[in-house]
């Protein structure tokens, strides 16, 4: 062996040391959520700076669009329910303009006008409510009144209702939007590679390094993590799903995806994992497929242009589209047994 | 021709194999440590390799934090939804829980990140 095979020796285990990699991660508090910010293959103190830039954002977006605090959106909120015509803040208007078209696209699956209803429940809050439920005959009231986002007429910057019953509530956008405007902020500082995770709402650019980002998927029943993802490029992935926030009640559970039409927590489904192009999108379509449930959230999907979809339904089946099924690993052993639905 | 001393490198060298397999390998997607954070700011860093409790005081109240078995979770909360201790148990670096109202955030860390980032 010799002097060569002890060096080569040497060498090999030196390879097994740990090297520092280009990774910045950063968990920051804010928007109501956990933010996780992860940055690769920037400069240290770049990517501190991003990090807090996108804070501070995040920060401001939730004080802008909070639905009950004293808020830009809660004194719109108060014009539109007295009919009176009212200029949209510039920082809420293009959630205005993307959920009007999100909303039609979905035929009111995803409905953000159903602003009352939420608060009914208790769900606009940042902690979760600990029930009873609300009065049947005051979420009767409500639904019977239909508020929908076609009862809005938008000019420019001007904004109305034609139905009093019409409150905005961005709970199933806004998390997805200000992900997306996040991701914008870090490609204006020079940041290509990088994963906003916003409480579950999240978008990745480029790579972590030579490899893919890997995004888990969280089991919607039980721990752990049930599949993976890896991210292409720029793309959103996102999950709704009755785990996220919910109460029980005398041994029921109701959770936060409540569906306008009949103004209780959407039945029929557990999750829905989606990966689109942005996740102001996903985030929205999302909660639609949710709401449309087992039997028309193909047609939806179809319909918002979502074509990679994951579905588990309240058996604990799982449907995937065939876009998805392309693209999600599961990481249980043995896998689920998973149906392939074509669109 | 090996010399002896040839014969001890190679010696020392098998002998490390299974460390290194297990420290650098074999569990690498397994948690290390868990890094706990109140108001966004890092408290401690807590290896997973012993059990023990933590107390942790927050914005609201005190969370209790679990480690055991290479895992950990939230045990009690002030919070009324009480969505961190549903979140279970995490064990494989980029798990993740937080209790928003008490302000209090985990995440796992490993050597090698299985995931870079969990939805949920």
């Amino acid at each position: 062996m010799g002097k060569f095979g002890v060096i080569m020796l040497a060498l090999l285990l030196s390879a097994c040391a740990k090297r520092e990699e280009p990774l910045h991660q950063q968990q920051l508090l804010t928007f109501g959520t956990l933010v996780e910010i992860s940055i690769w293959g920037a400069d240290k103190s770049l990517a501190q700076q991003a990090s807090s830039q996108v804070g501070e954002d995040l920060q401001q977006m939730h004080n802008d669009w909070h639905a009950w605090h004293d808020s830009p959106l809660v004194r719109m909120n108060q014009a539109l329910s007295a009919g009176a015509p009212v200029t949209v803040p510039a920082s809420i208007l293009p959630l205005v303009q993307k959920s009007i078209t999100l909303s039609r696209a979905s035929e009111g699956m995803f409905n953000p006008a159903v602003g009352r209803l939420i608060k009914l429940w208790g769900f606009e809050q940042d902690d979760l409510p600990s029930g009873p439920p609300p009065d049947p005959a005051a979420i009767a009231a409500l639904t019977k009144q239909h508020p929908g986002m076609d009862d809005l007429i938008l000019d420019g910057s001007q904004l109305r209702s034609t139905n009093p019953a019409v409150q905005l509530d961005f709970g199933a956008i806004a998390k997805g939007y200000g992900v997306d405007l996040a991701i914008a902020r870090l490609r204006e500082l020079g940041i290509q590679n990088a994963i906003i995770n916003a409480g579950g709402n999240l978008r990745a650019i480029g790579k972590h390094g030579e490899r893919p980002w890997r995004i888990g998927i969280r089991n919607p029943r039980g721990e752990g993590v049930l599949a993976s993802i890896e991210t292409r490029g720029d793309e959103s992935i996102l999950t709704s799903g009755d785990y996220e926030r919910f109460f029980e009640y005398q041994g029921k559970r109701y959770h936060h995806i409540i569906d306008p039409r009949s103004g209780y927590p959407a039945t029929g489904v557990i999750s829905v994992t989606v990966i689109a192009d942005d996740a102001a999108t996903a985030d929205a379509a999302s909660t639609a497929l949710f709401v449309a449930g087992p039997q028309r959230w193909h047609e939806i999907a179809k319909k918002l242009g979502i074509t990679q979809v994951m579905l588990i339904d309240d058996k604990g089946r799982m449907v995937v589209t065939p876009a998805m099924a392309k693209r999600i690993r599961f990481e249980a052993d043995p896998p689920p047994k998973v149906t392939v639905a074509p669109l | 021709m090996m010399t002896r001393a040839d014969c001890v490198v190679v010696a020392l060298a098998l002998a490390l194999l299974p460390y290194l397999y297990f420290t650098y390998w074999g569990s690498s997607t397994q948690g290390e440590e868990v890094r706990i954070m109140v108001g966004g700011k890092e408290q401690m860093a807590i290896s997973l390799r012993q059990d023990r409790r933590l107390t942790i005081a927050g914005a609201l109240g005190v969370n209790i934090i679990d480690i055991h078995d290479g895992k950990a979770r939230f045990t009690t909360s002030p919070c009324r939804g009480k969505q961190c201790i549903y979140t279970g148990w995490l064990g494989r670096g980029g798990e993740s829980a937080a209790c928003l109202p008490n302000r209090v955030s985990m995440v796992v860390v490993g050597r090698e990140q299985r995931f870079d980032s969990v939805v949920f």
